[in-house]
């Protein structure tokens, strides 16, 4: 049987079965089609029908149930995630799994066209070491630049947060080259 | 205990190779995962026998969310009484639609493991409950 408990593990490998037999545009229509259209359909609803107060209620129910290391932040303007102890990633670390070339795109691969449909952009970073943050907008309200410092539960602030490779992202686009932003 | 949400992602992840790459490629899938990604857990079936195959799944039917599942070891190998299974209930329970061919997986990825291991593997029955058994080669599985 397949099961969950260590679907991290061969989450991983399928994207790799994927990229090696289709190309890397066969793991971008893997995480549109199963992940973001089928499998989270669930968040979909939620974030469609409530937005922030869906987001926070999604992923209090499911890193909840991961027993992952976050914070959330919530304004009128924005909702926010700081993951400092991120289980999917960790799991992989933990067991020196590393099948596809870079597993923490997985996340935006289903979420940027879930928050795309529901009307949000997403700014976001990560570290490849388990670390993330991630700021939900509404399409509307576009930044310039990545969000301040949002204090003492910003992922930026500790002190191994400058570690392994950095992508940002701004208003759901990658930006390219040495970006990792200094707090 | 696991996340059982996750049995959306794996539901969805076969009907998406089945989808777009068709049949033969999802068996394809689940041979390759059962040689690579559980290439360890063979060779722990290899080395064990019979023994470290019961202990295997007993440890990993335990660790899955609900559920009800007796593994035991007998004449006939080791066998699997699969009750309730939890992949089924979880997705049922919350309404999901469950690929027709979903419960081929055990099926394609545990003879391939077996395989691996110098073994035989048998399944029968489906959509919640089955009964499966691993055997050592030449033994009436």
């Amino acid at each position: 049987m397949i099961g969950v408990q260590d679907f991290i593990g061969y989450y991983d490998w399928t994207f790799e079965y994927l990229r090696r037999n289709y190309g890397e545009q066969a793991v971008h229509d893997y995480w549109l089609r199963a992940i973001s259209q089928d499998s989270q359909i669930h968040a979909r609803q939620l974030i469609g029908a409530k937005g922030f107060d869906g987001m926070r209620e999604y992923w209090a129910h499911t890193l909840t149930a991961e027993e992952a290391g976050y914070t959330f932040d919530q304004t009128n303007d924005y909702f926010r995630i700081d993951m400092f102890d991120c289980p999917s990633k960790g799991h992989l670390i933990k067991r020196g799994l590393a099948a596809y070339h870079d597993y923490c795109e997985h996340c935006m691969g289903w979420l940027k066209p879930l928050m795309d449909d529901a009307g949000f952009i997403i700014d976001h970073e990560h570290n490849h070491a388990g670390q993330c943050w991630w700021e939900m907008h509404r399409v509307t309200d576009r930044l310039t630049e990545p969000p301040p410092n949002r204090g003492p539960n910003d992922v930026r602030n500790l002190p191994n947060w400058q570690q392994e490779r950095h992508d940002v992202y701004l208003n759901s686009e990658h930006l390219e080259g040495d970006v990792g932003t200094e707090t | 205990m696991s996340a059982g949400d996750f049995y959306f992602a794996i539901n969805a992840t076969f009907r998406f190779i089945h989808d777009t790459y068709g049949k033969d490629v999802l068996i394809d899938y689940w041979t390759s995962m059962a040689h690579e990604y559980h290439a360890a857990v063979a060779a722990r079936f290899r080395e064990g026998g019979l023994a470290e195959v019961q202990r295997y799944w007993a440890d990993y039917f335990a660790e899955e969310p609900g559920g009800d599942v007796h593994v035991g070891l007998s004449d006939m190998g080791v066998e699997i009484d699969v009750r309730d299974c939890p992949a089924i209930r979880w997705l049922t329970e919350v309404g999901r639609e469950i690929v027709p061919y979903y419960c081929e997986h055990c099926h394609y990825v545990s003879t391939a493991l077996a395989d691996q291991a110098g073994m035989c593997f048998a399944l029968t029955g489906g959509g919640g409950t089955c009964h499966q058994v691993f055997s050592l080669r030449g033994d009436p599985a």
